[in-house]
């Protein structure tokens, strides 16, 4: 063919090629252009089970594909999630796959120090009788009340309850009460002789009028509490917000209420005030349903909006208007108790008032205010007495409960504050002075020691004193580095756990079942207290083989089996939500000493309380100094979650939050670094400055959970500053045994170096 | 053939990322690169003050920018409306990326541009995206704006202001924004119909 | 009152997403589609013409498409050639992939000496310019980015051409003096007039400009006085004259499209 043919023919060609491509992209099959295969062009199978990475327990759906877990969803069916998952449930797998993950257990190196991180690998079989030895140990020579367990998340039905109450030791602290709900728990039982509990009893679908104090929904992110909240707000319902800061909650709000910090008992008198002496409370209710209008009519003459202005620094025309709008909207208008409430020491009597206010709307077991969250029902396995019940409360039940005198020794907080419940902090002191008998032994499990719990340095200082010291974890926490033995549990996607019982409207029973096997060799928590408690000579409770069993046996008192549950996940039963449900039963709701609601409340004043709530001024800081507060991060739960690395590029860092004119005073500006260093001289950071407008000038904000100092936590260590250690000072609420935590002032001290960390890209790239 | 889009109520949104988060693991997307964010914004001095939260993502526009320079045709619009990269032939140019007004693309170390896909897998079984089901102040709405009675077609009707990201480029974005707080303007017009 | 405080929650792509690779390959682009011009320029000529500037301009075309697959992240799909047989005209790089791709086959045509040299040259000429005129054009078809204005569709194909013809007057082709200077001054002269488009354009285009001024606002300036001070240098010191214009063309491509991607905040 001569040249020009050729080149002629060519041209042509591609010519046709290119109209011919019109039609369709042309594409030549190449093996190496593939896309990449997603995880759902597979065989993916779904299992229900429930969430760990709150404390709200949402029932998930997780998606499995070749043996892993690629995502959670909500499912419709269960009355927390429906259908939905916030953002740390949405990002929870991350953590499963976490390459910095407790994988073995481990030995503390002989001769090492506690806090030196020095470890050995170690089996199942030695670490597990390194442990028991050590108890027996501790039994033979102080007693078996001086094992200390401290338990968090669900596994703590078997660290909390189980295992403490078959090795027969009082001390056992959950800081889910005394250092989160004790007050409020406390203060509804003495109230309406009824705990709050875990999901608490909001009737948002029916209420007209919200107000919120200090509460802060919408950084909290407790789930199916924010679907209704918004709900509510959809519908109309007004909002009030009573904060120091302008919170998500509150930039949602109808009117905003920016108190002065300690001062909200003074709020909610004053509103006792104007629903009493203007006669707008409701009388058939309260006639009805209370004891001690009387006597508090006549208490709370004095605490008008007048009175209440200058100490709240708000305006009394608000604080008049708000009182009038709750009654004009009750029984629809609710003030909802939030959940943590240890501020300032003070705090069962703020939340009495609370409560008192809710009651003179006649709100409390009405539509639009608090229904009543019934149990659900169903029996616990038929296992043999247990030699004591420790009375460590829960948020996920009744706070509290008669100490059953069996011949043990009272906790070692005992006396120390009216309520029954044991408070973590306060079990901590008996392990340096060994007062009133020393507590020589603890087992943390999901608890963390250095960011939960004020005065780290007392902790440290009482965890070098003890003889054994055993941590029970997921990742590789500050704290879970001072152990002596280390015991890497699996996380909620790879393990059985106790079933969950929901106090609710329609009270409900959770499963919690693995979607995978667990990683490395890890172990769900229930096998460890079984192997433990064989160890311990406690067989005799533990006589079941394995958990189907122990959960088959129990969801056979409802008539139904291991077998229904895994396919359902969630079991609902019917409730008794409203005050008719229990009349028409004969039954009377309120478990007070008095039958009805007490206003006045005798018991406190037999006990050398006052009787109703009055106003206690809080310490004011050094000059120069700022008030600590500290709330959440809507992507983020306390401390677990800052090693996550999908929850990490959403929120990295913490910052500490100071209003523009005060930090421009400081010759500060956003993105500076400074250290935080509080009354007593102890400094954390350093940290970064977010000057904003949205709060007031006397405090400063951060958000809780971050200044982990944890070096096998590649992603959390060293980012931003923890508050905790900040709090070398609580105090003590004496009716709760609630440690107030928002009594520490601190001065920003300018010139930190800005931190030089990895890139969290680098980081999470190391993902399993 | 439908028409798909998406509403965000910002009256409603609380800027909590569970959308964010969703996306994330729900379609694989790498570390350091985003399909899906929020903005908050604070506005005013104490104590007269206001915030938006905004998630912001691909409009999935209607006149999209950034399918006419795609030298392959890798990037294309569905049947149903929907904007997507064809990652087989994607040549990785990046000339999708700067044509975006919104920042909505990214690189896949992979081998292709990467960018919101309406979850098209999900919406295949009849599910909507991540991002709609997962949030938990039920701010989001997703369907066909050619059925009247689709979510986002009913909340696109009972919203007082209905608005779009820079309607001046007039890529007629089909995520639209309601109700947004009163502070904070948006505009109104390139609102698909 | 203050201006919004803006966080985020999440990571916002607001990176730059062309990278040092990219930048190589603006003036690569440049140097072969200048080169390019330059042979069609040769072949529409009457002096003999030679197989090695034909070989040079398929030579720096191949350069360029190596450069461009090396540093590729999709470089192991191999059928990406196939794909350009679509046919996309508001792509600006499938314009510039037909005009580097005809200007080689119209290369290595003229290498060989096959056909008539003069036709060859005439196409070449266009294929040249489309390859020219496309880096511009993939610039300013991003109107959300306001730094790449439709000026950019003459700035760049005449800084391109700069590039390569000033490069060649270091090779003693001489008699591309003139053009050289033409060039250099419109180089230079267009780029004042960019920055005076931003600087009366609307809001964007200011925030645009105090970002340029702020990344690199210096160089640039250095880059259009490189490209106006050459032509002024031409007679006296040509080699001079010609780094001056490269390295100014060089300069300120680079700086237009690594700080240019900027876009003002969403709000």
């Amino acid at each position: 063919m001569k040249r020009r043919e050729f080149l002629k023919l060519s041209a042509a060609s591609v010519g046709a090629l290119m109209v011919a491509s019109e039609t369709q992209a042309l594409k030549l099959p190449n093996p190496l252009a593939r896309a990449p295969k997603a995880w759902y062009d597979g065989e993916v199978s779904t299992v229900l089970t429930y969430c760990e990475n709150c404390f709200w327990k949402c029932g998930v759906r997780a998606s499995v594909a070749d043996g892993r877990v690629w995502k959670v969803d909500g499912y419709a069916k269960n009355p927390k999630s429906r259908g939905r998952l916030c953002p740390r449930g949405q990002g929870a797998v991350a953590q499963t796959y976490d390459p910095d993950r407790l994988k073995r257990p481990l030995i503390r190196m002989e001769g090492s120090e506690r806090g030196e991180g020095k470890y050995r690998e170690a089996t199942w079989d030695e670490a597990l009788s390194v442990i028991a030895s050590g108890m027996l140990a501790i039994k033979e020579r102080y007693g078996s009340e001086s094992m200390a367990f401290f338990a968090h998340g669900s596994g703590d039905t078997w660290f909390g309850d189980y295992l403490p109450a078959a090795w027969a030791t009082p001390n056992v602290g959950k800081p889910s009460v005394s250092l989160c709900t004790g007050p409020r728990e406390t203060a509804a039982q003495w109230t309406f002789g009824r705990g709050i509990g875990g999901h608490e009893p909001i009737d948002w679908e029916n209420t007209d009028y919200i107000v919120l104090v200090g509460h802060h929904i919408g950084e909290d992110t407790h789930n199916t509490q924010l679907q209704d909240f918004s709900l509510a707000l959809k519908r109309g319902a007004k909002l009030v917000v009573v904060d120091p800061r302008f919170s998500v909650a509150a930039s949602k709000a109808d009117r905003w209420l920016p108190i002065k910090p300690g001062t909200d008992t003074a709020l909610l008198l004053a509103w006792l005030n104007v629903l009493v002496t203007e006669g707008l409370y409701d009388k058939a209710y309260v006639e009805r349903y209370t004891v001690g209008i009387e006597e508090l009519t006549a208490h709370v003459q004095p605490f008008t909006p007048e009175w209440a202005a200058p100490i709240t620094d708000l305006d009394p025309d608000a604080i008049r208007a708000v009182a009038r709008e709750l009654a004009a909207h009750a029984p629809r208008a609710v003030v909802p108790p939030g959940r943590h409430t240890v501020w300032y020491g003070n705090d069962t009597q703020r939340m009495r008032a609370l409560y008192l206010v809710n009651t003179l709307l006649g709100n409390y077991g009405v539509e639009g205010g608090f229904y009543f969250a019934q149990p659900p029902y169903i029996e616990k396995y038929p296992h043999a007495a247990f030699p004591l019940e420790p009375s460590s409360g829960g948020c996920s039940g009744a706070s509290g409960g008669e100490t059953i005198d069996t011949g043990y020794r009272a906790s070692v907080d005992h006396g120390k504050f009216f309520a029954k419940t044991t408070a973590v902090q306060e079990l901590i002191p008996a392990m340096i002075s060994g007062e009133p008998y020393r507590i020589a032994g603890l087992i943390a499990y999901g608890v963390n020691l250095f960011h939960s719990i004020p005065n780290v340095a007392r902790t440290q200082e009482a965890l070098k004193k003890l003889d054994l010291y055993v941590a029970i974890d997921v990742l590789p926490m500050d704290h879970v580095m001072w152990a002596d033995v280390i015991l890497p549990e699996a996380t909620y996607l790879e393990r059985y756990d106790d079933l969950v019982e929901i106090a609710h409207k329609t009270p409900f029973i959770e499963l919690r079942q693995p979607a995978v096997e667990p990683l490395w060799d890890t172990k769900p928590g229930w096998w460890i207290a079984r192997e433990l408690g064989l160890r311990l000579g406690l067989e005799k409770y533990f006589d079941w083989p394995d958990i189907e069993t122990y959960l088959d046996k129990r969801l056979s008192t409802i008539g139904s089996s291991l077998a229904k549950a895994k396919q359902a996940g969630t079991l609902v039963q019917r409730g008794r939500p409203y005050l008719s449900d229990w009349e028409q039963r004969n039954l009377d709701p309120f478990g007070t000493p008095s039958g009805k609601i007490e206003l006045y409340s005798q018991s406190f004043a037999d006990a050398g309380f006052d009787p109703m709530p009055v106003y206690e001024a809080p310490e004011e800081g050094p000059a120069g100094s700022y008030r600590l507060l500290y709330g959440r991060s809507p992507v983020h739960t306390f401390a677990k979650t800052q090693n996550n690395w999908v929850l990490m590029e959403m929120h990295g860092d913490n910052a500490v939050w100071i209003h523009t004119a005060e930090a421009a005073s400081l010759g500060l500006k956003s993105g500076d670094y400074v250290w935080l260093e509080n009354q007593d001289g102890v400094r954390d950071g350093p940290i970064a400055v977010f000057a904003t407008e949205r709060l007031r000038r006397d405090c400063v904000y951060m958000v809780h959970g971050f200044g982990h100092r944890a070096a096998d936590m590649k992603i959390a260590n060293a980012r931003g500053a923890s508050d905790t250690a900040l709090m070398s000072r609580y105090r003590l609420d004496p009716i709760s045994g609630g440690a107030g935590l928002r009594v520490n002032f601190v001065k920003l001290v300018p010139g930190a170096p800005r931190p030089r960390l990895p890139r969290l890209t680098k980081l999470a790239e190391r993902s399993v | 053939m439908a028409r798909y889009a998406m509403a965000i109520d910002l009256s409603s949104c609380v800027g909590c990322a569970a959308c964010a988060v969703a996306c994330k693991l729900e379609n694989e997307v790498p570390a350091g690169v985003s399909r899906l964010w929020i903005r908050l914004e604070e506005s005013g001095t104490f104590p007269d003050l206001a915030m938006q939260y905004r998630p912001e993502q691909c409009m999935q526009c209607a006149d999209p920018p950034c399918v006419g320079v795609c030298p392959t045709g890798a990037s294309h619009v569905t049947d149903d409306g929907i904007v997507l990269v064809d990652a087989e032939t994607c040549i990785a140019c990046g000339a999708c990326i700067a044509a975006c007004p919104y920042g909505a693309r990214y690189f896949d170390e992979r081998g292709f541009v990467g960018k919101c896909t309406f979850c098209e897998h999900r919406l295949a079984e009849g599910r909507v995206p991540a991002c709609v089901e997962t949030c938990p102040t039920l701010c989001r709405s997703f369907g066909d704006l050619d059925d009247p009675n689709s979510d986002v077609s009913r909340a696109i009707r009972a919203a007082h202001r209905v608005e779009v990201l820079k309607p001046e480029q007039g890529t007629h974005p089909k995520l639209v924004y309601l109700d947004a707080p009163a502070r904070f303007g948006l505009a109104s017009e390139g609102v698909p119909k | 009152m203050s201006d919004p405080v803006t966080t985020f929650y999440g990571a916002v792509n607001d990176g730059a997403f062309w990278h040092w690779p990219t930048l190589v390959h603006f003036c690569l682009v440049a140097l072969a589609g200048g080169v390019a011009m330059l042979l069609a320029y040769r072949a529409l000529g009457r002096d003999r013409l030679g197989w090695r500037l034909p070989a040079l301009s398929v030579g720096l075309i191949a350069l360029d498409m190596v450069v461009l697959w090396a540093e590729s992240l999709a470089r192991w799909r191999l059928t990406h050639v196939y794909l350009f047989l679509n046919v996309r005209p508001a792509s600006a790089i499938w314009w510039g992939a037909w005009g580097l791709a005809g200007s080689a086959v119209l290369g290595l045509l003229l290498a060989f000496g096959w056909g008539p040299r003069r036709l060859w040259g005439a196409l070449l000429a266009v294929t040249s310019t489309m390859a020219l005129l496309y880096p511009g054009l993939a610039l300013a078809a991003n109107s959300a980015r306001p730094l790449w204005t439709p000026l950019l569709l003459a700035f760049m194909p005449v800084t391109g051409l700069l590039l390569a013809w000033g490069l060649a007057l270091l090779f003693r082709q001489n008699d591309l003096r003139p053009a050289v200077a033409v060039l250099g001054l419109g180089g230079g002269l267009l780029g004042g007039l960019y920055l005076v488009g931003l600087a009366v354009g609307g809001l964007a285009a200011r925030e645009g400009l105090s970002h340029l001024w702020h990344e690199g606002g210096t160089l640039f300036v250095a880059a259009l006085a490189a490209m106006l001070l050459g032509p002024a240098l031409l007679r006296r010191y040509p080699a001079v004259a010609g780094v001056l214009v490269v390295a100014g063309a060089v300069l300120a491509r680079t700086l237009l499209v690594e700080i240019g991607a900027f876009m003002p905040p969403l709000s």
